[in-house]
Formats: C-alpha cells, structure tokens, sequence
C-alpha cells in the first residue's frame, strides 16, 4: 500500500509545468508573477500559523482545564479593559499586514508596464482554441492563425498526459514581453496557465488582456476554468522558445499559410 | 516538488533579471509615453489624428535584441541563421504599445478605436496612405479577425455602429 502510494506521489512520469497527482504546492514559477503569488502565498501563511497556534491555544487550554465538579467554568475573566483593547487592535493590524502585499501584487498584474513585442490573440471555442499571431499581417484577410485541439482521451502517445495534450501548441518566446488577448467566439471562456499566473476569463464580445513574461524555455500546461458544455475544450498548453527560434518558427509557418 | 525548486534558488533578482532587455526598454520608453499620452480621444478629428503622426517617432524597435542574440551565437549558429534569414523574411518583434486610454484588462474599446482612427484616417488622408498603415497593424493586433470580419462587412453594408 504504502509502496503504491510512494510510486505514485513520486515516480510518475509527469511534464515539470503540468500538474501532478496529489500536487499540494503551486507549480513552479515561469514568470515574475507566480514567483509573487507563490511569495505571498507563504507571507499570509505566517499569519495563518501564528493566529492557529494563539486561537488553538486558548480553545486546547479551556477544554483541559475544564471539570465538571473542579472547574465548571473554566475562563474567569468577564471584563477587562486592557485585554479588549488589544484583542480589538491586534486583530485589525493583522488584516493590514496581509493586504499591503496583496494589493502591491494585485496592481502589478494588472499594470502593463512596458509595451510588449507581441501581440497574442486566444479565441475560445466550445471545442477547441483558435490562436491568431496578427502582428505581422499586412491586409485583413491574411493572419497567422491555428486551431488548437485537445487530444482526445483514446490516442495520447507515449509521454502524453491524458487530456493535457493539444496537437498545437502556443509558440512564444521566452523573456518577451507578451500581450495575450483573450476573448471566445461562443461560450464563456477562461485562459488559465498555473506557472506563469495568469488566469483571464474570456467573456463574449469582449477582449480581455493579460502580459506575461515567461523567463525560461519550457512546456506549460493549463486548463480552462470555464467549462462550459460537453466536450468543451479545456486545455491549454503554452509552449516557450528562444527568441531567434520563435522568429524562424513564425516566418516559416507565415509563409506556409500565406503561400 | 515546487518547495524543492525554491529552496534551490540562489537569488530571486539575478533569476528574474532581464539582462539587456531592460535597459533597451528603459531607453524606448520615453519617445513611446510621448506619443500615447499626446494622442487625442477617439471622438477627436481626423485631421489632428493625422497632422500629430508626423512628429512621431517609430515605436519599440523590437528587431535589435534579434539581433544581438544572434551575433551572441557561435558561428555555427549564425551561419544557420543566416541561412534562415535567406529564405524567410525576419520577422519584426513589433505590436501595438500600451496605451494610456485603455490602461485596463478590458481592450474591447482599445481595439474598436483602433479600428475607427484607422478608418478616418484613410478618409482624409485616401485609401492606402502609408502613415494610417500604422493604426491598421495596431487594430489587426487588437481585435479578433471575426470582428473585424463583421466590421468590414458592416461597413460596406453602411450598418457599421462607429463614428467614421
């Protein structure tokens, strides 16, 4: 039992930016964002700690002192100036250590601080997702523009998560600043990938935006938030370049569509 | 496995730095914050549109880094690339930049005024002028190609919503 549950908390064959069986923890972090969202993430867990241990303190303290004959009423104390006034206080400050950090990161994800260098537009279907590269068109009609399926449940490959593949991946390049547009062309939508911290709701007949900077070269795997319908298209895979190999990779397929 | 990453990280800011990135962001944006913030509202008329874009600069020159990195590269490589430069054309890193009209998630208008500023710029300065090719690669950037689809199509039915 215990070797089978090893095996599998362990020894699974698994994407390092997809989720795994019995994940507690966030994914890694690709971009400057989840590294936040992760760090802020352990600063409210130190309160979290510090107010369990003060609270089952108390609650632990009264059960162990209480008898029935001895002790009916274990807490004595009805009125006290000084402590209602810290249990008053203390609290409210505790509130505010946690927000200044929140709100500073809450903002930062929101701020688009730089012009970004590409322009990505994810277009949500119910059963699949439609990528457009536009920024290199010249006229209305042409664009580089893919479908993205998901594989379905009966022929992954070896390797392949089960339902976490697509046959096309999103190409982008690796620390680059990228503007994702995202908006569905039926139902209710959400772009969500887990290590770079994005989750963007895409709402019919509205474009929503979110950047990333994904910092290293790797594969990540997301899934929608919204699902709506069967067989609604839910994955999500981010697939982060090279800059220079990007370029080649654009132009190549640009040309193969165009031609 | 996350905890294990972490624990392994020598220092957050060397990891998260931009190494030459940066600075060459740094540089470009003062000429861009000019030339968004100058930008008159959509309700703004075609002939101040038109008579303030040419005073502008061109915007992040993207194709540098491009560039660098491939000088950066053992021959080997930059024989490959060049190769590759032959039969494609480079690519230039380039889309629309941040604009200080729309500074929030929701782009559905930044998109749409895009779409209008190139409209009325093609009308007062003729079909095909080069300076409003710049708000046509700004609103292709922004917008889903079925809008645009539908825009069009509304245009030439005379049902478009906007004021051209």
């Amino acid at each position: 039992m215990i070797e089978v549950f090893l095996e599998w908390r362990f020894l699974t064959i698994a994407p390092c930016d997809a989720a795994e069986p019995w994940q507690l923890g966030s994914q890694d972090a690709a971009t400057p964002i989840m590294q936040g969202i992760i760090d802020l993430h352990h600063d409210i867990f130190f309160f979290l700690i510090l107010i369990f241990v003060f609270v089952s303190r108390m609650l632990v303290r009264a059960l162990w002192h209480f008898h029935e004959q001895k002790n009916p009423i274990p807490q004595r104390i009805v009125h006290g100036t000084t402590i209602e006034i810290i249990r008053t206080i203390f609290p409210s400050i505790i509130p505010m250590f946690i927000a200044i950090p929140s709100f500073a990161l809450l903002y930062s994800m929101d701020e688009v601080v730089v012009d970004p260098a590409i322009t990505i537009k994810a277009i949500g279907h119910q059963w699949y997702r439609s990528y457009e590269y536009s920024d290199y068109n010249s006229s209305d009609e042409q664009s580089l523009t893919f479908d993205s399926y998901t594989i379905p449940e009966d022929d992954p490959e070896l390797g392949q998560s089960r339902l976490l593949e697509v046959d096309n991946r999103v190409v982008v390049p690796a620390k680059t600043h990228l503007r994702m547009i995202v908006t569905p062309a039926d139902v209710p939508h959400s772009w969500a990938v887990p290590s770079s911290g994005v989750k963007c709701d895409a709402v019919p007949g509205r474009s929503n935006q979110t950047s990333i900077l994904v910092q290293r070269e790797g594969v990540y795997y997301g899934q929608c938030s919204e699902i709506r319908g069967t067989n609604h298209a839910f994955t999500i895979v981010v697939e982060a370049v090279p800059l220079k190999d990007y370029g080649s990779r654009v132009s190549n397929q640009f040309i193969l569509q165009t031609n | 496995m996350a905890e294990a990453a972490q624990e392994k990280n020598p220092s957050l800011a060397e990891q998260w730095s931009l190494q030459d990135k940066e600075d060459k962001s740094a540089q470009s944006e003062v000429p861009v914050e000019k030339t968004t913030g100058d930008e008159k509202p959509a309700d703004a008329t075609a002939e101040e549109v038109v008579s303030e874009k040419t005073g502008e600069t061109p915007v992040v020159d993207d194709a540098n880094p491009v560039a660098e990195e491939n000088s950066k590269t053992p021959e080997q490589e930059e024989t490959e690339s060049q190769e590759a430069a032959e039969e494609t054309p480079a690519i230039k890193l380039e889309t629309a930049p941040a604009d200080f009209r729309f500074p929030t998630t929701n782009q559905t208008r930044h998109c749409f005024t895009r779409y209008i500023e190139y409209h009325k710029c093609t009308a007062v300065k003729g079909e095909g002028a080069p300076e409003c090719e710049k708000f046509a690669k700004y609103y292709r950037s922004l917008c889903p190609s079925e809008w645009i689809e539908r825009w069009n199509e509304q245009r030439e039915n005379g049902t478009f919503p906007g004021p051209l």
